[in-house]
């Protein structure tokens, strides 16, 4: 034979059905795209000099992962269309006489000619939209990058080889379905069609009880370190319980409404509904995947614009003033009154410099332990903890005992207090009890709730739920926690000062004081009294802050785009496959004296069920992950649920906006396919 | 009374660059009448599929009428085409067009849900007719799940469920094996006897036409030559057919 007689065999084959291969090779395309563009953005040098870069870098590759994955889901799925169309021509080629073999060959030369243009224009696109999307993170998060083009050899290594992987196993997948089917099923098995799957009730409700498990999960977690711990979990059973509810559910769902023959044979439902249980197998897979998609992108634009427009909330939670310092010490003796006035008056020397007016000023004592809250006892020592009765973190909680004084004068209050009572403040949780008590350490009468108490940085940062306990004599409470101790034999209370104000000073002149402040204490030796101390400057930290969630911001949109563009192509490529499928079907309904506005009404009931399935599931997966989100967003001290709610909700309309107009788009395109089909016999 | 009259029907194709015309049906007449069992027969490209075409409402033809029923199909409506269809005729078709997303019960109740009947009437109306076309034990079965006799079957009895005043049949044998072929068309004469069903058969197969009441030749675009059977056998009204057909080969050639 000729040496090039498989080439040009493959080379027609495709050229023949480019109306089947041209929407899979562009898939392929797009996918190559958008790994090497991820993969690049993992290598790329102006992500590594990023501020938070290792945060970015893992996200970059866990989206690298995702794409990974997604893109061999998707192949597989897509393929299969096309092996099916292509068995009748083979078939043909077998009864003509050649051998499995030979086709073996066509199959192998059409798999090259694919993977060969797939890479060549997937990388060459990736290479022209790698820089833009690296010059888009750049400004989003304001720092400079190079305006040279830039090849990563590791990004394209990368892509090379999870692409190759995938075309070897699409081409053994086909090789397989030729070499285990005779020349006459080949022949026929375009006819045959899939067989109507049956309602599989088992999968059905595993789907639903899995899903039902996950959306517990998300709704009944508390506190951010469960969330954290569980998300993953919850995310991945949340993608099998929807592959299943729609793969097995909807045909149970549409089973149903067969049964009921009221329903069913009504002119607008009796063709859509066929016709879905005829495909829903195949389709479930592709609605599921479209719901996957919608929901990755809801959650992550949601959760990252909320993240950047709150970044000044996270910024005042974390640096409640513009200058914040805090002083540690080691013993109650050494934060006595008169050590802190002395402290006191070394910042006064500073700042008298400087025309301000001390707003506000937060300057109080604490003494923080962190304990295992049982009723209403607590146990800080951890060699005394019975693990095995934690049940969750919900139970740990931050103590802070504070002066009696520094409450008084800080919030203007004459509270009195005996020996063995306190006023209590719960910083997110509730608490009933009349009385706590410190197991070894002494107990307290609850005197009073309390319902404002500043806003510390130190509650927000921290993770767990926060007491804030005002005792009457904080001496002699820490004296009281002295035997709790590291093995080491330092105290386990943690000791402290802080003094935070406002200046009213411009940007400039506060990050001024700061530095004057810093170079204060590293020319003034006072560590006589406190051990270590720090100052932390609001307006230094900014831009810090702003870079992170802006990078999140980036990235969030950067992952959309690419879960849009793959949902889009699933969407269309299933609309435009199904249009040429459906043609025959819909003129033998003509024929068999269908008007072209029942066919016209058929096909929308048809589509808007299919379409807006995956966005209702999306709505609804969002909905539940709301919950579990939002005590995420609470470890990047982000408390305000409002604006979360509206950064959700306004991504949801957005989304279903584009959903609309991509669904506007195809069902044209599909609509024109299936009345393409000419008015004859 | 006539149910269906043809008059002076023409039918030109223009090529696609409208150079070229062909004229696929010159002058067709002849008339139907009620309960007949009517065959046309013609060589490939004497113009039958037209002619059927036309019939069927699914295309349009360029002089003539075709009166159906006492409707002008020429004249109708593109709108009220297909329901026309849908109420007045029923298809039989070579390739059987039957869906495989319904099973055969389904198949047979499209028509009959379009036209929104609710599923009891439907169900009253199946019932004999699937038990006289042998297929009441199919009817949960999808349409690959039976034979090619079966799917002919299932397609007639969808045919037939609306009552229609006409039933066009092309090709019906075309894809069955001898002996569903003869067991198709016995079906085909009990129901012109029996019920009175109007049906008008398109083939080039000369043992479907024997069964025949009348039996049309087409040739280049006209209605030829036509044989009534009388008091004819099967057998010999296939004689007839067959005599008839070797004139008009040899006939043909002499023009």
């Amino acid at each position: 034979m000729r040496a090039g007689f498989y080439p040009k065999l493959a080379f027609d084959g495709i050229r023949k059905n480019k109306r089947m291969y041209i929407p899979y090779i562009l898939t392929c395309v797009g996918m190559v795209m958008m790994y090497y563009i991820i993969s690049f953005l993992q290598y790329s040098d102006t992500v590594v000099y990023l501020k938070g870069s290792g945060t970015i870098k893992s996200m970059l590759g866990l989206g690298s992962w995702v794409i990974a994955i997604f893109a061999c889901i998707f192949l597989f799925y897509t393929n299969s269309f096309l092996i099916r169309r292509r068995k009748k021509e083979l078939g043909l080629y077998n009864i003509l006489g050649m051998g499995k073999r030979n086709i073996g060959l066509i199959l192998l030369w059409e798999t090259l000619i694919i993977a060969f243009i797939s890479l060549a224009a997937g990388l060459f696109f990736g290479f022209a939209f790698s820089k833009l999307a690296e010059l888009g993170l750049a400004n989003m998060i304001q720092q400079d990058t190079n305006y040279t083009l830039s090849v990563s050899f590791d990004a394209i290594g990368m892509t090379l080889i999870l692409f190759g992987a995938i075309f070897v196993l699409l081409f053994f997948n086909s090789l397989r379905q030729v070499r285990f089917s005779s020349a006459v099923s080949l022949l026929k098995s375009e006819n045959v069609g899939e067989k109507p799957p049956k309602g599989n009730w088992f999968l059905g409700l595993l789907g639903i009880l899995i899903l039902g498990a996950a959306y517990y999960i998300a709704v009944s977690i508390e506190d951010p370190i469960s969330a954290l711990l569980w998300f993953f979990a919850a995310v991945i059973m949340v993608v099998v319980g929807t592959y299943l509810v729609m793969v097995a559910g909807s045909v149970l769902f549409c089973r149903i409404l067969q049964k009921r023959k009221g329903y069913y044979y009504k002119p607008n439902h009796f063709v859509s509904v066929s016709s879905m249980v005829y495909r829903m197998k195949r389709n479930g897979a592709g609605l599921a995947s479209v719901c996957i998609l919608a929901t990755m992108v809801l959650v992550m634009i949601s959760s990252t614009t909320c993240l950047y427009f709150g970044c000044e909330d996270s910024l005042y939670s974390r640096y409640p003033k513009e200058i914040n310092m805090d002083y540690r010490f080691l013993s109650a003796k050494d934060m006595s009154d008169e050590n802190i006035s002395a402290l006191r008056s070394d910042i006064l020397n500073v700042t008298e410099d400087y025309d301000i007016k001390p707003d506000e000023i937060f300057d109080y004592r604490t003494a923080c332990i962190a304990g295992l809250l049982e009723d209403n006892e607590v146990e800080c020592d951890s060699s005394y903890m019975n693990y095995s009765n934690m049940v969750s973190y919900s139970d740990v909680y931050q103590f802070y005992f504070i002066p009696l004084d520094d409450y008084n004068r800080m919030m203007n209050t004459s509270e009195t207090l005996k020996d063995d009572e306190a006023l209590l403040y719960v910083y997110r949780d509730d608490y009933n009890e009349d009385t706590i008590s410190f197991n070894r350490a002494g107990s307290f009468k609850i005197k009073k709730h309390i319902d404002k108490f500043t806003d510390t940085a130190d509650a927000a940062l921290s993770m767990i739920p926060s007491m804030f306990l005002v005792v009457p004599d904080i001496e002699k409470t820490v004296e009281n926690f002295q035997n709790i101790a590291y093995d080491d034999g330092s105290m386990m209370i943690n000791l402290r000062w802080q003094y935070n104000f406002d200046t009213g000073l411009d940007k400039e002149k506060q990050i001024e004081l700061y530095n004057e402040l810093e170079s204060f204490y590293q020319n003034n030796d006072s560590s006589g009294i406190f051990k270590i101390q720090y100052i932390e400057s609001r307006a230094e930290n900014k831009d810090d802050f702003y870079a992170t969630f802006g990078g999140f911001l980036y990235l969030g949109i950067i992952l959309s785009i690419v879960f849009i563009f793959a949902a889009v192509l699933i969407i269309y490529y299933k609309q435009i496959s199904e249009g040429y499928e459906d043609q025959a079907r819909f003129e033998i309904m003509q024929k068999v004296g269908m008007t072209k506005r029942e066919i016209r009404k058929s096909i929308n009931s048809q589509l808007l069920t299919v379409f807006f399935l995956p966005l209702i599931g999306a709505g609804l997966h969002l909905a539940f992950a709301f919950p579990i989100i939002q005590k995420l967003l609470m470890m990047f001290n982000l408390f305000n649920v409002t604006l979360f709610a509206v950064t959700t909700i306004i991504s949801f309309i957005v989304f279903a906006l584009l959903y609309t107009l991509v669904y506007k788009i195809t069902s044209n395109a599909y609509y024109n396919i299936v009345s393409g089909a000419k008015d004859k016999v | 009374m006539s149910i269906l009259e043809v008059n002076g029907l023409r039918k030109v194709y223009s090529t696609r660059f409208g150079g070229n015309k062909v004229e696929a049906l010159k002058n067709v007449n002849f008339s139907v009448e009620v309960g007949e069992f009517v065959a046309i027969m013609g060589e490939s490209g004497s113009g039958k599929t037209t002619l059927l075409n036309i019939l069927a409402a699914l295309d349009k033809s360029t002089n003539g009428s075709v009166i159906l029923d006492g409707n002008d199909l020429t004249k109708i409506k593109d709108s009220s085409v297909s329901q026309f269809r849908r109420d007045k005729l029923g298809f039989v078709f070579q390739d059987f067009n039957l869906l495989d997303t319904f099973t055969i019960e389904d198949n047979i109740y499209l028509p009959l849900v379009l036209a929104g009947k609710s599923y009891k009437e439907m169900n009253e109306r199946l019932m004999p007719i699937a038990a006289r076309l042998g297929i009441s034990e199919l009817l949960k079965k999808y349409p690959y799940e039976v034979s090619g006799g079966q799917k002919q079957r299932a397609a007639v009895a969808r045919a037939l469920i609306t009552n229609p005043k006409l039933v066009l049949a092309d090709e019906p044998t075309g894809a069955l094996d001898s002996k569903a072929s003869d067991e198709l068309l016995k079906l085909f004469c009990e129901v012109n006897r029996l019920v009175g069903q109007t049906i008008l058969m398109v083939t080039h197969s000369v043992k479907a036409a024997s069964v025949a009441n009348r039996v049309l030749f087409i040739k280049d675009g006209e209605v030829f030559h036509q044989i009534y059977r009388g008091a004819d056998t099967d057998q010999q009204l296939y004689q007839k057919i067959s005599d008839t057909l070797t004139l008009l080969a040899t006939g043909g050639d002499r023009r």
